[in-house]
């Protein structure tokens, strides 16, 4: 067991490493000159030559990426060509929002998709499970930024029911900072009235970004218990007159939840890289904006960090979901 | 001899198609997406006020709401909101087409070499597949188009890059079992050669998941190809695509409502038509996934 | 050290006042905080490198300048300098400090520090920089006393009073205790060393900024702010709202069809008024079919006015390329509206007779006016059998392409602001060659006019003055480089509790909190 996880944290370090270099070559690669926009509207030839010394931006690639990897380790994730601010900073600001959404997300898509995907597979093929399906299919189709922009209109303006955007009221002071997810910091501060506010900023963003995960959940649930009920050892224990509840606990929530690991693992990268759409739209201040932002300004070194750090934090979650499954599944292990 | 022996692979989609007929779902799938179709192939003709999607303005009807003449209501340049939705058909499903299309026929490509010669060169190709996998797909797509500058082929590439990966593992997997079988083994006794074996007998045998990933990943791709068009990268003006007109009309909600809704309902209608029809596929196609 | 960064500003702040704990009681009592809702960042606090109208807003609140600017038409008023003369042949601006101004830290604001301010900003040569460039150098600010500063300027400037609003005074003694290795720039990015009536109590990058009123502010009067918040809302329809909604008291980037909507509605005053900001399609004059004069007057005439202007809002026409309010504006001048006889008369002598040609046309993507007017552009060319091909480009790219003539697009789409309110500003940034390569003006290159503007920015004779840029415009209608298109009006929604508030058409988006009170 303690080589499985050692070979897997082994394996981490190519895997970054590749990584920052695919991100890097394919950032620097681009067509695209931000220097001209960082010198300013009246620079001359020699003030963009300058800044783009500035920048190590002279020397060829190689350098370029050497000097990079090596600022990493000594947490220098390079500097925003547009508003001269070190990288890592503005990721250690930016991070915790998005963090906090997502985690919002896959707590509300386990919390509900799981039960539901239960409750399809038990109740298969009557009306339930056809409502749960078609729903579930819609729900992945919706674009996530028409659903935000419809939210903001029903619940919002119309109704008045929650805020229109951002992450806390302008005039209150937020809780302080321990992780930078402020319904988090506040549980930890003890300040639960903060708690109940920032959480109604975050239902919302969340609600829109759960509807994909929930729906593929609830379906990778549905599919993997039907699968372990049609199993001849589940057959055999109903032969036997073991009640239905009783086989579910047992086999069902533990096979059926390993496979959904998996999908948790998959959908945890691919909702960091994809918040960007609610986050523009409820104006939430996460790493999705700031890369749009960079990307809008050809500002490569936040791409870059941004990039690695989503692909780091996806390549970490796997390995810890492979982890679990191998807790749970002893077999895998020895593959 | 009965007839099922004889053609065992005609008797399987004789029967996939009775079971396809039988779910509703699937059949709606097919409904809304042949509907697209149409509108996608008529394009033009089939909108009351071509000249709109030419990118013609008529500044003295901006902004009215829906009615006889304007079904789906103006836009702030006076331009007739139908036309542009039924315009944006055809760029919709031809982008998703292609974004599936170009990810498929690379990951294909990718996979069956990687699959069928094994070795180094499998760990080497599934290791950039991987690391491809790790990189946040929107935001590479969002950098990449931005970079190469507007118009549909860059941002059909840009998104590519990030789809191939998944039909690389797909066919690897397939490839390397098919690999094994016997057929392969007697044809390669006779000297059938390494791409005779690959193109000619194995490819065409691992069609039907892949068939099915192809349509289950098309309402994605029209799915982050609007995802762009709202950022707003991607097509050129006046191209209608839906995500961009989504994008331009949001700044007019609640006031001016249809600028923004009909969009986003054409962007849902799509998606959730062809994911009904990939799932009604997948049920015809792959028996291993009936339920 | 990355989460004490944070507050990081803060601490910045709140040491230099060690002490100073009488500020935040006053404020545990009653506060009145203003909250402006903006879609740009501040990404940078060095008044010597930051730029954009969000850095100008915290900037002047935070830091002060010799003279300040307030006023319809904008006018210098005294800031930092009590008085001031200038000499006869206009070289020679001497300054009288107000010998009660002192920094945040207790310093004194003397004359050591303007000329150290001054320095700094050419040395570093960013920001603001380019207001001065060439008119001050190394050599030009003298301190004959601690409250007296005398500049000598290389060449004579008469709009110099109109630039200093923008050139800040920061606490030399700070920023040569942070030094490091890149003169303060580091630090000054997110530390303040300045001496204005507000400072920064918290900062969240991309989210908001608060400002808090200094206890024992060297101004005397002002309005009653006990603080102010500096949102970043994307969105103009949240900023339309929270301004509906009383959660914002000032929105500064509302799109004409927002302030319409928020017409009539109770609590909200709309703030509509003509101001410096211009917006034309410049011409590439020197590669490319539009090299041809007659094909440009041609378009010129061809363009639908009419049609910008329906779907422009709150927006006058242009009338040439200033602004009716700018002195040196000119009544008779012969100005191209549309006419598609005349069009295709210059268009036969062109040498396109025909049309027939394709031709470029770049805007901001993301810009959704550019976009509305890139497309009656396209419109109103079908007339002449031109086909547009419309390129939305993010702006590093656009800044890019006008570095050379072959890489500049036919018709480059630009807004042009004017910082002060002074003809030259306009004039010269967008006219004058020695811009050229620039986004202001990539291409155009005139002798004639060249030798005009120079001439008109150094001319201290008022009427001569006038004559010259009469002179400049007639040229320049002749040559017809640019589409002139319109004058955005100033769309600023505002709570009607916000008192104190007067409209000076320069800057009016960078909020002065000074004079504000909240009723």
């Amino acid at each position: 067991m303690v080589g499985y996880i050692l070979r897997r944290l082994l394996l981490l370090v190519p895997v970054l490493l590749g990584l920052s270099m695919l991100v890097f070559a394919i950032a620097r690669l681009l067509p695209g000159d931000p220097v001209a926009l960082a010198a300013g509207p009246n620079a001359t030839a020699a003030d963009v030559a300058s800044v783009a010394r500035e920048f190590g931006l002279d020397q060829p690639l190689v350098v370029q990426y050497w000097n990079y990897l090596t600022g990493l380790f000594r947490g220098d994730w390079g500097v925003s060509i547009f508003t001269r601010r070190p990288v890592a900073e503005d990721l250690a600001a930016y991070l915790p929002a998005t963090l906090e959404l997502v985690l919002a997300a896959m707590l509300l898509a386990i919390g509900i998709g799981i039960p539901l995907g239960l409750m399809a597979a038990v109740f298969r093929n009557t009306w339930p499970d056809f409502l749960a399906r078609t729903v579930s299919l819609g729900a992945i189709s919706m674009p996530r930024f028409f659903l935000g922009l419809v939210f903001q209109l029903l619940f919002a303006m119309w109704l008045g029911w929650l805020p229109l955007s951002g992450r806390f009221p302008l005039t209150e002071d937020p809780p302080p900072h321990i992780t930078g997810m402020l319904t988090v910091d506040a549980l930890l501060s003890g300040q639960f009235h903060a708690f109940g506010v920032a959480l109604s900023y975050l239902a919302l963003p969340a609600i829109a970004m759960c509807l994909s995960p929930l729906a593929t959940i609830m379906r990778m649930m549905r599919a993997s218990t039907i699968e372990v009920l049609q199993q001849d050892y589940v057959l055999t224990e109903r032969a036997l007159g073991l009640s239905q509840r009783l086989i579910l606990f047992k086999y069902v929530l533990k096979n059926a939840i390993s496979a959904t690991l998996t999908v948790i693992g998959l959908y945890f990268g691919w909702l960091l890289g994809g918040t960007v759409l609610v986050e523009t739209v409820f104006d939430w201040p996460g790493i999705g904006l700031y890369a749009t932002q960079a990307v809008l300004t050809q500002d490569f070194m936040p791409i870059i960090g941004v990039t690695l750090c989503i692909g780091a934090i996806f390549v970490t979650v796997n390995l810890v979901v492979d982890m679990l499954y191998g807790l749970l599944n002893p077999k895998v292990r020895y593959q | 001899m009965s007839s099922t022996t004889a053609h065992p692979r005609l008797e399987s989609w004789r029967r996939g198609l009775y079971r396809f007929r039988q779910s509703w779902v699937s059949v709606l799938g097919l409904l809304i997406v042949s509907v697209l179709l149409v509108l996608a192939i008529g394009g033009q003709h089939l909108a009351p006020y071509p000249q709109h999607i030419a990118g013609l303005v008529d500044t003295s009807a901006r902004l009215q709401a829906p009615s006889t003449t304007y079904w789906f209501g103006t836009n702030e340049l006076g331009q007739d909101v139908f036309s542009l939705v039924v315009a944006g058909t055809r760029i919709s499903l031809l982008a998703g087409m292609a974004v599936v299309i170009v990810g498929a026929a690379f990951g294909v490509f990718v996979g069956a070499i990687a699959g069928f010669l094994g070795g180094w060169v499998d760990e080497v190709l599934m290791r950039l597949a991987d690391l491809k996998l790790t990189v946040p797909g929107l935001i590479l797509a969002m950098a990449v188009a931005a970079a190469l500058g507007p118009g549909i082929v860059n941002m059909v590439f840009a998104i590519a890059l990030s789809w191939w990966p998944g039909y690389a593992r797909l066919v690897r997997g397939e490839v390397m079992a098919k690999r094994e079988e016997t057929f392969v083994l007697a044809s390669r006794a006779m000297g059938a050669g390494t791409n005779r074996l690959l193109w000619k007998h194995i490819l065409p045998n691992i069609m039907s998941p892949i068939i099915v990933k192809m349509s289950l990943d098309m309402g994605f791709a029209i799915l982050t190809v609007a995802s762009l068009g709202f950022i707003g990268i991607g097509v050129k003006p006046p191209t209608p695509e839906w995500g961009s007109l989504l994008s331009v009309a949001r700044v007019n909600m609640p006031d001016y409502w249809w600028t923004a809704i009909f969009p986003g309902l054409a962007i849902f209608m799509a998606v959730f038509g062809f994911n009904l029809l990939g799932d009604g596929l997948r049920d015809l196609l792959d028996p291993k996934a009936r339920r | 050290m990355l989460t004490t960064t944070r507050r990081g500003v803060m601490a910045g702040g709140a040491a230099m006042l060690a002490g100073m704990a009488v500020g935040q009681d006053a404020q545990a009592q009653s506060r009145r905080i203003l909250v402006m809702a903006s879609n740009q960042d501040i990404p940078n606090f060095d008044p010597h490198v930051a730029n954009g109208y969000s850095a100008s807003m915290a900037l002047r609140n935070t830091y002060d300048s010799l003279v300040g600017v307030a006023g319809n038409p904008p006018k210098p008023v005294p800031q930092l300098a009590q008085s001031w003369t200038i000499s006869d042949d206009g070289r020679e601006y001497t300054f009288k400090l107000d010998p009660a101004a002192k920094f945040h830290d207790g310093s004194p604001v003397n004359a050591e520090a303007v000329k150290y301010s001054f320095n700094r900003l050419l040395r570093l040569n960013r920001g603001n920089a380019w207001m001065i460039a060439g008119v001050v150098d190394q050599n030009s600010v003298e301190a004959i006393d601690a409250t007296t500063v005398r500049i000598k300027l290389v060449t004579p400037f008469v709009p110099f009073l109109s630039v200093l609003p923008w050139v800040w005074i920061v606490n030399p003694a700070q920023v040569e205790a942070n030094k490091g290795s890149d003169d303060g720039q580091a630090w000054l990015r997110s530390n303040l060393a300045g001496s204005g009536a507000f400072r920064l109590r918290r900062a969240e990058a991309g989210n908001l900024y608060e400002f808090e009123r200094v206890a024992d502010a060297w101004r005397q009067g002002g309005g009653n702010l006990t603080g102010a918040i500096w949102k970043i809302t994307r969105e103009t329809a949240t900023q339309r709202l929270m301004v509906q909604r009383g959660e914002a008291q000032i929105a500064v980037d509302l799109t004409s069809e927002d302030m319409d909507s928020l017409k009539g509605r109770s609590g909200v005053n709309l703030v509509i008024e003509p101001e410096y900001r211009t917006f034309s399609m410049k011409m590439n004059t020197r590669h490319g079919p539009l090299r041809d004069a007659n094909l440009r007057r041609a378009i010129a005439c061809a363009f639908n006015y009419q049609g910008m202007l329906d779907v422009a809002g709150y927006a006058e026409l242009m009338q040439g390329p200033f602004p009716e309010s700018i002195d040196g504006f000119d009544k008779e001048l012969p100005i191209y509206r549309t006419d598609l006889a005349r069009a295709k008369e210059f268009l036969a002598k062109s040498s396109t007779p025909n049309g027939g040609i394709k031709i470029t046309v770049a805007h901001v993507s993301g810009l959704e006016q550019q976009r509305r007017w890139a497309l009656v552009l396209l419109d109103s060319l079908r007339a002449l059998n031109i086909e547009l091909d419309i390129k939305p480009m993010i702006w590093p790219d656009m800044v890019s392409a006008a570095r050379s003539p072959e890489t500049t697009p036919d018709i480059f789409m630009v807004y042009q602001t004017a910082n002060y309110g002074d003809p030259d500003n306009l004039a010269f940034a967008g006219y004058h060659s020695s811009r050229n390569g620039g986004w202001q003006n990539p291409t155009y290159a005139n002798p004639e006019v060249d030798a005009l503007l120079t001439q008109a920015r150094a001319e201290s004779d008022a009427e001569k003055r006038r004559a010259l840029y009469v002179r400049f415009q007639r040229v320049l209608m002749e040559d017809s480089p640019d589409i002139f298109g319109v004058l955005e009006k100033r769309k600023l929604a505002m709570r009607n509790n916000v008192q104190g508030f007067a409209f000076t058409p320069v800057a009016s988006n960078a909020i002065d909190l000074f004079p504000l009170s909240l009723g």
